[in-house]
């Protein structure tokens, strides 16, 4: 499957140009519109009398009103705004700072039948006053108390603006982080599943776009599916030779039985030797694979660890009585542990057989119990392995010292007991013991967790 | 005296090679090459063991093994199983074979466990006494048996755990002691074989199949009296 580039028109590229001009023209547009909501409503209301008997006296000289030019003050703070005169030609004169910002009001105040007022910035509007046709209108600046209530109620509405500003954008770029980061985090969990060795992993809700993000979906998808195809291809191929190596190597060993050779022959001994090795080594591998394909069934029953650590230490000292000294088990308190027996005991012994090869001094199995699990330790004396190499312990075919290649086992023990520990709930870890020598411990659930591998 | 066993197995190049290892031992070895001939020389032909592989062209070792005990053939049975199927051994086990023998194995491990299940053919019984224990009346002389007046049909296997067991009524048998009895060799890490042994037996009782009583991890008891 070929993955289709992404066309122009849906690339990321001019979605988040697109995004990103939506929500800047959004929140400005959601910003002018609190803006006009939240302009206090100026209205029209009658004008009060006690304003209008003060000016009435003043205004009811047909001289004196005809040369009330705007801008002109009357009596105290009363200002004359406008004129509208109608002797001779029509003529209209206003304020010139009031006509540029308020030019409407000022001709909508004109038109009206009686005196009204209207606040103004810092103004009261009032008008018209009328005397043969002729209008005026008239300012006067507004008290302190007012100017405080009004600056209150601007300082309130800003306030309201700037909250709702920052709560739409907010929402917005929620909604713009999931569109973008949902997807992501779904190509993180397929990746870890892959990562995981999942030889199927469950890729089925990777996002389907059309973007640079559904293109890198598609092809994570398809990275993972060939990977788990080589992957589960090369444990096949492991499992499938191995088995065909089984029928050859059986009859080997009966046909070396059977040879007429001298059983001191130092040649005879080192080819039954070998194909000993080499039968252990087939049938590892298939267990490791029997393993990592999941096809071990489990078969949970309640066990004293102390008892099965017991149990394997006088087996080996029955096969191998040289190691009846070395083989120590400590402490009393082993505790009762729901798990396989058998796969327990295949991690143990190939700890121990390991610690048994490489090292000649003692080796000692402890068990530390923590409530919820247990400690397994095994510890030898040897020299240790390098703190750099101490990780591929666990590798396959990995082999601490090649050095002594010769002596070695066939570099799948451990290897073996890693995967079954885990298997089992469990985790095998190796460390240099801090007094000298190899301690590996392993970290075993009490009861096992319900699901399989 | 000579045994003769027959190898129902096809690998050919392997069937010649342990018929001359077990002519050295003094056995005969017939041998079939699928499971029809197989299972025709099995009724047909007198043998003391059959050495049975479970993979078989034509019809597989445990349909072998199902049709030769329908017919009520008890010659023990020596499953060749492959290592690590866990499965197998205990279907086998269940459908009537003695024991078994992971593949590969070690020639000397194979003549070992034929030599140990031919020694413990009934005719070499030693003890002829009738026992009557628990409601269950046991003959070794007639290899008859039989529980709460119903007759029990035993293989050759269940038939010497039975008789341990009877032997020791009351107490507990380990299971060391009673593979050696039935199988002529010790328990092995893990060993199936008894547990699904005396499960079989416990199904073939008319009642009361807990008159075996499971000692966890260490043995049997049948208890002395209802």
């Amino acid at each position: 499957m070929k993955n289709r580039r992404t066309r122009w028109y849906r690339s990321l590229a001019l979605r988040l140009l697109f995004i990103f001009w939506a929500l800047l023209s959004v929140t400005a547009a959601s910003g002018y519109l609190l803006a006009v909501w939240n302009k206090p409503k100026a209205e029209l209301k009658p004008l009060e009398p006690e304003i209008y008997q003060t000016l009435q006296p003043l205004l009811s000289d047909a001289l004196t009103f005809h040369s009330l030019q705007p801008g002109r003050l009357i009596a105290g703070d009363y200002r004359v705004a406008a004129q509208l005169s109608v002797q001779g030609s029509e003529k209209l004169l206003m304020d010139e700072m009031l006509r540029v910002s308020h030019g409407s009001t000022l001709l909508r105040m004109l038109g009206q039948d009686s005196p009204q007022q209207i606040p103004l910035d810092e103004r009261l509007l009032m008008g018209p006053f009328e005397l043969n046709g002729n209008k005026i209108l008239v300012t006067k600046p507004l008290g302190i108390e007012e100017q405080v209530d009004r600056e209150r109620l601007e300082a309130e509405s800003t306030r309201a603006r700037i909250l709702t500003l920052l709560v739409g954008s907010g929402l917005l770029a929620v909604l713009l982080g999931i569109w973008l980061i949902r997807p992501i985090r779904r190509m993180i969990l397929a990746m870890r599943e892959v990562a995981d060795g999942s030889a199927t992993p469950e890729l089925k809700r990777l996002p389907k776009r059309g973007d640079e993000i559904g293109e890198l979906a598609r092809a994570l998808s398809q990275g993972a599916l060939d990977l788990a195809t080589s992957r589960d291809a090369q444990r096949r191929l492991l499992s499938d030779v191995s088995h065909e190596l089984r029928s050859p190597m059986a009859r080997m060993q009966v046909a070396l039985d059977l040879a007429d050779c001298n059983e001191d022959d130092p040649n005879w001994q080192q080819l039954r030797r070998d194909t000993e090795r080499l039968s252990v080594i087939i049938e590892r591998i298939l267990s490791l694979s029997r393993l990592e394909n999941g096809l071990v069934d489990l078969n949970h029953e309640s066990l004293d660890s102390g008892e099965l650590v017991q149990q394997l230490i006088n087996d080996m000292c029955y096969q191998h009585p040289e190691v009846r000294e070395r083989l120590l088990r400590h402490g009393s308190n082993w505790p009762v542990i729901d798990t396989d027996p058998e796969l327990l005991r295949l991690v143990l012994e190939n700890i121990v057989r390991n610690a048994l090869h490489y090292t000649e001094d003692n080796v000692e199995l402890s068990c530390d119990d923590y409530g919820k699990g247990c400690h397994i330790r095994i510890r030898d004396h040897g020299p240790g392995v390098d703190e750099s190499t101490i990780s591929k312990l666990f590798v396959p075919f990995y082999r601490g010292d090649p050095a002594r290649h010769h002596k070695a086992g066939v570099g799948l023990g451990l290897a073996l007991s890693h995967r079954a520990a885990a298997v089992l709930g469990g985790e095998l870890k190796a460390h240099n013991h801090s007094e000298g020598g190899l301690e590996v411990v392993l970290d075993l659930p009490k009861s096992q967790p319900e699901q399989k591998e | 005296m000579r045994h003769s066993v027959l190898l129902i197995d096809d690998d050919t190049e392997m069937s010649v090679m342990l018929t001359e290892l077990f002519k050295r031992e003094s056995v005969d070895l017939s041998v079939a090459e699928d499971g029809v001939t197989g299972l025709d020389k099995a009724l047909n032909g007198d043998y003391e063991l059959i050495l049975l592989d479970v993979m078989l062209p034509g019809i597989d070792g445990m349909q072998l093994l199902q049709r030769l005990r329908q017919q009520h053939r008890d010659t023990a049975v020596l499953m060749l199983t492959a290592r690590g199927d866990d499965d197998d051994r205990v279907m086998g086990l269940e459908l009537g074979a003695d024991d078994y023998l992971p593949k590969p194995f070690n020639p000397r491990e194979l003549i070992a466990r034929v030599r140990a299940l031919l020694r413990r053919t009934p005719n070499t019984t030693m003890q002829n006494e009738s026992l009557n224990v628990c409601g269950i009346v046991l003959d070794p002389a007639t290899t008859e048996v039989k529980c709460d007046d119903a007759e029990l049909i035993l293989t050759p296997t269940e038939f010497d755990i039975l008789r341990c067991l009877m032997q020791q009524a009351g107490q507990m048998v380990s299971k060391d002691q009673l593979s050696v009895a039935a199988l002529g060799r010790k328990m092995e890490p893990f060993d199936r074989s008894l547990d699904v042994h005396i499960s079989n037996i416990r199904k073939k009782f008319p009642a009361k199949p807990d008159r075996i009583q499971t000692i966890r991890g260490r043995g049997y008891r049948l208890i002395a009296s209802l």
